[in-house]
């Protein structure tokens, strides 16, 4: 999902943009907010920051399509630290990917909006309707993973066909979509396992670092 | 004697390897490039438009030493942040 510089047409660009500042800045408030009221959020954050940049630039082999890709870890991380805060690392990673080939400046904000927003919330709103459910929570985790993984390529995807195909947007969203899923699926197998795997874990060895008790349920001494 | 994470780190470490070497080798001798899938459907969709190619604003490592020494630098800041986090935070948990 890493769309280049010179791919999207400028005002695109813009657009994307525009979308994602307010999701930022949301973000950037609730790290504040989080950092003041627990002590391990900080390091937390970190952590995840540096989990979501390599998760997301880190090509995998898939020998059956003749093709690697990578998943996104945004849904792992919102869960563990919030969606909106995940914004902001997604965001963070994103500008650094632009060094290692992946991505680019002007297309950081598209790029935003498909793994950091797009797949974050996707994956996080399927986490918190499986939870509603009763879910398990590692398969509520692993779901978001999957289908948060799935939903970052579908955006991709869109983000091409509306700004390089503007009179054909549905079926060139379906050829680049259908592109990208035969590599992906397998990927997204995988998120789903290192999501439930990682946030079963956290929520079994340290609870009080899952996100409901993150902010204001627990104190620190 | 090592202790409980670096064992897990150090299986977690040889078991991605071995997940990367063989798929990328099963890949290749089936005749595949193994291209990654953003540059090919990227391409794809830049050739369907007129004057659209892929460019880069910044100087990446990856251009100046290669993919793999170039993600492996990547990995190991990653993994030495994520590692110093992690211990960190779940010692807190063996001294509460």
């Amino acid at each position: 999902m890493h769309i280049s510089d010179g791919i999207l047409t400028p005002e695109w660009c813009l657009v994307w943009f525009a979308i994602a500042i307010p999701f930022i800045a949301i973000g950037v408030w609730q790290m504040k907010r989080g950092t003041k009221e627990n002590a391990s959020y900080l390091p937390m954050l970190a952590m995840m920051g540096a989990a979501v940049f390599i998760i997301s630039v880190w090509h995998i082999p898939v020998p059956v399509t003749g093709s690697c890709s990578h998943p996104i870890g945004t849904p792992m991380s919102a869960i563990i630290v919030g969606p909106f805060p995940t914004v902001v690392l997604s965001t963070i990673a994103l500008f650094f990917h632009t060094f290692f080939g992946h991505g680019g400046l002007t297309t950081l904000g598209a790029n935003t909006v498909s793994m950091g927003i797009t797949g974050t919330f996707g994956g996080y709103l399927i986490y918190v309707l499986l939870r509603k459910i009763n879910s398990p929570l590692w398969v509520a985790a692993g779901m978001a993973g999957f289908v948060g993984d799935i939903l970052c390529y579908l955006a991709a995807a869109l983000e091409l066909a509306l700004s390089l195909n503007p009179g054909s947007v549905l079926s060139h969203w379906a050829i680049y979509s259908l592109g990208y899923m035969p590599t992906q699926l397998p990927l997204a197998v995988a998120e789903f396992v290192f999501s439930a795997g990682i946030v079963q874990y956290i929520a079994d060895r340290r609870p009080d670092l899952m996100l409901g008790k993150l902010w204001g349920e627990v104190t620190d001494a | 004697m090592l202790d409980r994470f670096t064992k897990t780190a150090l299986v977690l470490m040889v078991v991605l390897t071995a997940i990367f070497i063989v798929g990328a080798y099963l890949g290749y001798i089936g005749g595949h490039e193994m291209e990654g899938t953003d540059a090919i459907v990227e391409e794809h969709a830049a050739s369907t438009a007129v004057n659209v190619e892929a460019t880069s604003s910044v100087p990446a490592i990856t251009d100046m030493v290669g993919e793999p020494l170039g993600f492996t630098i990547a990995g190991i800041v990653a993994g030495f942040i994520v590692g110093y986090l992690w211990t960190g935070l779940f010692r807190r948990e063996e001294n509460a």
